[in-house]
């Protein structure tokens, strides 16, 4: 989130789309009704009518996987009718910036310049786009050629304007299948919040990044709230809301392949030393740009440096180890391998991957590939004991397992990090019942045994095993279970003057010669010399603060406790505040007040998006995969064999396997029916930390399919009945609901309708439950960010 | 019949004494009914931080200081900024996520093509897992590339987790894993 | 004056943590379901499920148009008639606490006729446990509101539906909310608020949210005769 939760009550227009809040983020909703309470709009924009639609001042139907066009059509209704916040769009975005005159997008064939072609079927080619005409037009500084009348044909705004004249009302409701009138009020609620002082904000999740197209409808979203001004103000901003109590946490940690600690990049086999890593730092040459990212040199020295204490950071580099360039070690292809037999051991390390990932059964499979799987998880799950699972005979699994027990939340300390980046202490009430033990206390009796072994006998590569920093890590004089030093490694991640041993205040203090040690960049200052920001219970605030919400003295957010980011885009160039009535920085006159703005610069000194090269907000953007504009693509399993956009029925840059291409629907009679997958309130991901729980299993105690009253009629299914969901890839079974919060789409002259099922149920437990949703589910992947498409598949769906 | 607070307790406290489910607690000597009433005020009060979705809503964990150590009850901390003591009925819950007969309390070993668990001690569970850690690395550890450049990787292990533990054990695990060489490092994030 | 209870439906998004919540305080066990068809389980109220939240679609020329939540309780009615009729086996079965006007069953419930109980009741809320004849319901937190906590229902709930405090300022607060809603809703109604702790604010018509919302959608109810016959033959049931 660029705001946090309690911001929600600042918006003037809250829009649910991609997300479910008031079933998958409850108590969000307190926020949302407060907003409502004083006014705010409230829109629902989803395939079912749900516990959150029953709060909306307008709920509109759709497609599942159709969110492109939708949002696509509402930048050329803002385009059209001149709605959007002029004095920010061209001060603040890259709007006027002119762009390569050898880029071009065909809207015939429904791709970019530069595609290389790799594979082609009847509806879609697939390939990879060559990026070099997705530039910008430099001047004799280096620094992009600017149009401020925005009138140039080779400006961003006329080149965005010009892509989204396609995105008619009447092709995006025959795509999507959401009525027109109800699609243009829509359009005219959001649209006003692009007044200066006035904000609207997007609350999304899953909804929207388990799609092939999923990093491009939240650009999409992006560019709206960009166009009318609401990035940086209170009450708007771009708001995912994330899944998992820590998974904020454990992304800024980098447990994914391409990323080590606070987004910097994993080192690759053509960045052989530090400096070449470092030669790739981003720069700028407008010196009105921060270009934060120019730091990055002193966060991996310092980082190198908690990693490896008594190593160089030069040498400590050749450590870390290295993918090859262009190589996806990504969740779906980690499967895939492990499927081709490539690995030898797994560790499932409080997940349940048989259930929660894209197309389970190959998952499952796969797990019988290994010699040996370590699972770590509170309960018996689909993952630790595949190898009993439903048509699977143990006689035939080689595979090795350990299931170790952890403690649960409330049996140890430590920091979790919410969606609105603060960072909360918790602390240990009861102690770990059995044999149970803190999971961090496992990994460090696990490493200190490997470790061991390579002191003891040698080995590949030792270096980095027997270097790995252990004195901000365990405990002197402790033993396992009671050896991990939780309050040592948040000092370490905060980060210390390596030669005083005294804590940094926050990175701005962090070198880049390996005179400071600091795990994470972002978290510096979580914890300082004055103690542990984080466990912070004050609640003193100043008058301008209170105002919005903002609590800068409970736990702490990164980065540097700044709770709104891209705050200096919500004043004008003077330092005044747009939204005076709900004002988050102004400038008094020598100094800042409100929140921790975007860096203390003057009013206007800086370009507000700091993070950015050029410190634009960008609505062409050049680094994605399949296109420096959105552009709408039907889902990888889809009712139709072309769509009114372009002749490109799927995306082209989707990640896909050949050889599963077989088992996909497009157009199948078998598999009529649109599928969607989703949560519901009382239960959660998996469900493993729900269904063995008896107060919420009894709340929802089987799976559900969710069809409207005409399916039910076509299949004679009524609420109640138990039916069979299934398509090429699986079957699962339900607790059929039939509901008019369902209707059929009239979607390109057909009547389409959905089937919805939550993906919480499994075959472990209860019995009669039901098994995962992502049985059905296909491994395909977004291009840019490789997260399946779990939210769009085709199925039958027939009575037990 | 209308009754004060004292007699009301008395006699509610004789006649929930034979009841199946006596959960108020009023099987207890009505002098002290005020205090005793609320089983939580012999308790320990931690604060933590709800473990399922990532609104991160503030939690009261009372704990038995007596006899079981265990955990009497979890309600929403009203002090906390988002959540005001409010919680869903996931949130409410929570109390079964500690305390529950399902859980895993013990180290469970599976061996190959055998169809049970059977339990194991931990030092030999932890000792086996590091020598097939060893074992799996030196076999498969790359130091080049097929294009000769130097990725010092371990292409034989996979790891997957955890949005469900707290930040600094994930520092942790995500050095450990690099420090063992593994690239192939995905969680939740990622679905 | 005692205590009382304001639930402004218009919030309600059925985030069931009221209904766990109660379960949680009062360690009520889990009871075995199965899906029903609905979101809505356990289906109904029981021995063991003091709360429960009701839900009904809304539709209006065939396509929904609201989806009504009802977080259903005891009432802890002013004069309650399910007192009045346990009364007549066992003054001190059923309870009524003078400060904060809860009433409470007892252990003792178990000398009264259950159907006569549930019957007695215009909200339809007391359930029996047919093993040992006790009958249940909410007993409003009790311990904890005379500790000064609030209800865990009412402390769970995230939205701003439920609110609890002296039942004066709770009326005044519905009054008001009510003022309020009617200008979207011009049928917002409240449930009986002279006669009840448990104010609930219906922005639709009660009867679209649960056939026993209000009073008076059922009238007074009297005794059946098959039903004063076994009054006068009752002595099966053994007394404390």
């Amino acid at each position: 989130m660029t705001n946090h939760y309690n911001d929600l009550m600042n918006s003037d227009c809250i829009l649910m789309m991609g997300a479910n809040p008031a079933e998958c983020h409850p108590i969000s909703f307190k926020w949302v009704m407060k907003a409502k309470g004083k006014g705010g709009k409230i829109l629902s924009v989803d395939p079912r009518y749900t516990r959150s639609s029953s709060k909306a001042d307008l709920y509109v139907p759709m497609r599942s996987g159709t969110d492109i066009a939708i949002l696509g059509g509402m930048i050329k209704y803002i385009m059209d009718n001149n709605l959007y916040f002029e004095e920010y769009v061209k001060n603040y975005t890259n709007a006027s910036f002119l762009v390569n005159p050898d880029y071009d997008f065909d809207p015939e064939k429904g791709l970019f310049s530069g595609f290389q072609k790799e594979s082609e079927a009847d509806f879609a080619v697939f390939g990879y786009y060559d990026r070099d005409t997705w530039t910008f037009q430099m001047d004799d500084d280096g620094i992009p050629k600017k149009d401020p009348t925005l009138q140039d044909p080779n400006c961003v705004y006329q080149l965005m304007k010009k892509h989204f004249e396609r995105y008619t009302l009447d092709r995006v409701s025959e795509t999507s299948g959401s009525p027109k009138d109800k699609l243009e009020e829509f359009y005219k609620m959001y649209s006003e919040t692009g007044a200066p002082d006035k904000a609207g904000t997007i609350m999304y999740a899953m909804g929207w990044t388990q799609h092939t197209v999923g990093a491009q409808i939240i650009r999409t979203m992006a560019m709206i709230q960009l166009l009318l001004g609401n990035v940086g103000m209170a009450g708007g901003g771009v708001n995912a809301l994330r899944g998992t109590s820590n998974v904020q946490g454990s992304t800024d940690q980098a447990l994914l392949f391409h990323i080590i600690p606070a987004y910097m990049p994993t080192p690759r086999a053509n960045l052989p030393t530090l400096d070449d890593y470092n030669a790739t730092t981003p720069t700028t040459n407008d010196p009105k740009s921060a270009n934060w990212w120019q730091n990055r040199p002193k966060y991996i020295a310092s980082l190198l440096k908690a990693m490896y204490p008594d190593a160089d950071p030069k040498d400590s580099y050749n450590w870390m180890p290295k993918l090859d360039e262009g190589q996806n070690a990504s969740w779906l292809v980690l499967f895939d391998h492990m499927h081709q037999g490539k690995f030898k051991g797994f560790f499932a390390w409080g997940m349940n991957p048989a259930a929660s990932g894209a197309n389970a059964s190959k998952t499952r499979e796969a797990l019988s590939k290994l010699d040996w799987m370590v699972s770590v998880n509170v309960f018996d799950n689909e993952t630790a004991s595949f190898w009993k699972g439903p048509d699977v005979d143990p006689g035939r699994v080689k595979t090795e397992v350990f299931v170790l027990p952890p403690a649960v939340f409330c049996e140890k300390e430590g920091s979790v990090s919410n969606s609105g980046r603060w960072i909360q202490w918790r602390y240990q009430g009861p102690k770990p019942p059995g044999q149970c033990v803190r999971d961090g206390d496992i990994m460090l009796e696990l490493f200190s045994r490997v470790r061991a072994l390579y002191e003891k006998d040698g080995g590949v590569f030792p270096e980095p095993i027997l270097n790995l920093n252990q004195k901000d890590i365990a405990k002197e004089g402790k033993q396992f279970p009671e050896r991990f030093d939780v309050q040592k490694v948040a000092k370490l991640m905060s980060g210390y003057d390596v030669n005083t041993g005294k804590q940094v205040a926050n990175f701005t203090q962090l070198k880049d010669d390996g005179s400071t040690a600091c795990g994470n960049w972002l978290h510096s200052g979580a914890w300082t010399e004055d103690g542990n920001m984080m466990a912070r219970r004050d609640k003193d605030q100043t008058d301008m603060q209170a105002n919005i919400g903002l609590f800068p003295n409970w736990s702490f957010a990164w980065p540097v406790n700044r709770r709104v980011l891209y705050n200096r885009a919500s004043v004008d160039q003077d330092g005044q505040p747009y939204a005076p009535d709900k004002a988050v920085i102004k400038w008094d006159g020598d100094k800042w007040v409100g929140d921790v703005p975007d860096g203390g610069w003057p009013p206007s000194e800086r370009h507000p998006f700091i993070m950015r090269p050029e410190g634009f907000g960008q609505f062409f953007g050049p680094g994605m995969a399949d296109g420096p504009f959105p552009e709408h693509y039907e889902s990888m399993e889809c009712p139709f064999e072309e769509q009114p956009f372009s002749k490109q029925l799927h995306s082209p840059t989707a990640l896909f396997f050949e050889e599963e291409l077989e088992k996909h629907a497009v157009c199948d009679p078998r598999h009529p029916f649109v599928g969607t997958s989703y949560r519901v309130c009382e239960h959660w991901q998996t469900g493993i930390m729900t269904r063995w729980v008896p107060w919420l299993l009894e709340t929802m105690p089987q799976n559900i399919a969710e069809i409207d009253p005409e399916l039910g009629r076509l299949r004679e299914i009524k609420s109640g009945d138990r039916v069979i969901v299934e398509n090429l890839r699986g079957q699962i079974e339900c607790i059929a609901i039939v509901t008019p919060r369902l209707q059929p789409l009239k979607t390109m002259g057909q009547t389409l309708h959905q089937v919805g099922t939550t993906w919480h149920f499994g075959w472990v437990h209860p019995k009669d439950g039901g098994d995962s949703a992502n049985l059905l589910t296909p491994s395909v992947g977004d291009p840019n960010t490789f997260i399946p498409e779990t939210k769009t598949f085709m199925v039958n769906i027939r009575k037990k | 019949m209308k009754l004060g607070r004292r007699e009301f307790i008395k006699l509610s406290a004789t006649a929930t004494a034979v009841t199946a489910f006596a959960g108020l607690g009023m099987n207890l000597q009505p002098t002290t009914a005020k205090a005793q009433l609320l089983k939580i005020h012999w308790a320990k009060e931690t604060t933590s931080i709800c473990c399922y979705c990532s609104v991160g809503c503030g939690v009261l964990v009372h704990t038995d200081k007596s006899s079981t150590g265990r955990c009497i009850n979890i309600e929403g901390d009203p002090d906390h900024p988002i959540n005001e003591g409010a919680l869903c009925a996931k949130g409410a819950a929570l109390y079964q996520v500690a305390e529950n007969e399902n859980r895993i309390t013990k180290v469970l070993y599976r061996a190959p093509y055998t169809d049970k668990y059977v339990e194991a001690p931990w030092g030999w569970a932890l000792q086996r897992i590091a020598e097939k850690v060893k074992e799996a690395r030196d076999e498969t550890f790359v130091q080049q590339n097929a294009n000769g450049q130097v990725v010092n990787r371990t292409d034989g292990i996979a790891h997957v987790g955890s949005a469900e533990i707290e930040n600094e054990e994930n520092w942790y695990l995500q050095a450990m894993q690099r420090a063992m060489g593994l690239v192939y490092i995905e969680h939740q994030a990622r679905i | 004056m005692g205590k009382g209870f304001f639930i402004d439906l218009t919030k309600c998004t059925a985030c069931r943590g009221c209904q766990v919540a109660c379960k949680q305080w009062h360690k009520l066990p889990a009871e075995d379901t199965y899906n029903w068809g609905s979101y809505q389980n356990p289906e109904d109220l029981s021995f063991i499920t003091y709360k429960l939240v009701r839900m009904e679609e809304y539709e209006e020329n065939g396509k929904v148009k609201d989806w009504l939540f009802f977080p259903d309780q005891c009432r802890h009615c002013i004069s309650p008639p399910c007192k009045m009729v346990g009364d007549m086996d066992d003054e001190q079965a059923i309870l009524q606490e003078y400060e904060t006007g809860t009433v409470m069953f007892t252990g003792r419930t178990k000398n009264l006729f259950p159907d006569e109980i549930r019957q007695s009741c215009p909200y339809d809320i007391p359930r029996e446990d047919e093993d040992s004849g006790v009958i249940s319901k909410c007993d409003m937190c009790f311990d904890r509101v005379i500790n000064g906590m609030l209800p865990a229902c009412v402390l769970a709930c995230p939205t701003g539906s439920m609110h609890f405090g002296d039942l004066e300022d709770i009326k005044a607060m519905a009054e008001e909310r009510l003022a309020e809603v009617k200008q979207i809703y011009p049928d917002a109604v409240l449930g009986d608020p002279n006669a009840v702790r448990v104010i609930y604010l219906f922005h639709r018509r009660p009867s679209d949210y649960y056939h026993s919302a209000v009073a008076s959608l059922h009238g007074p109810r009297r005794f059946t005769r098959k039903e004063a016959f076994a009054r006068l033959f009752r002595n099966n049931r053994p007394r404390v």
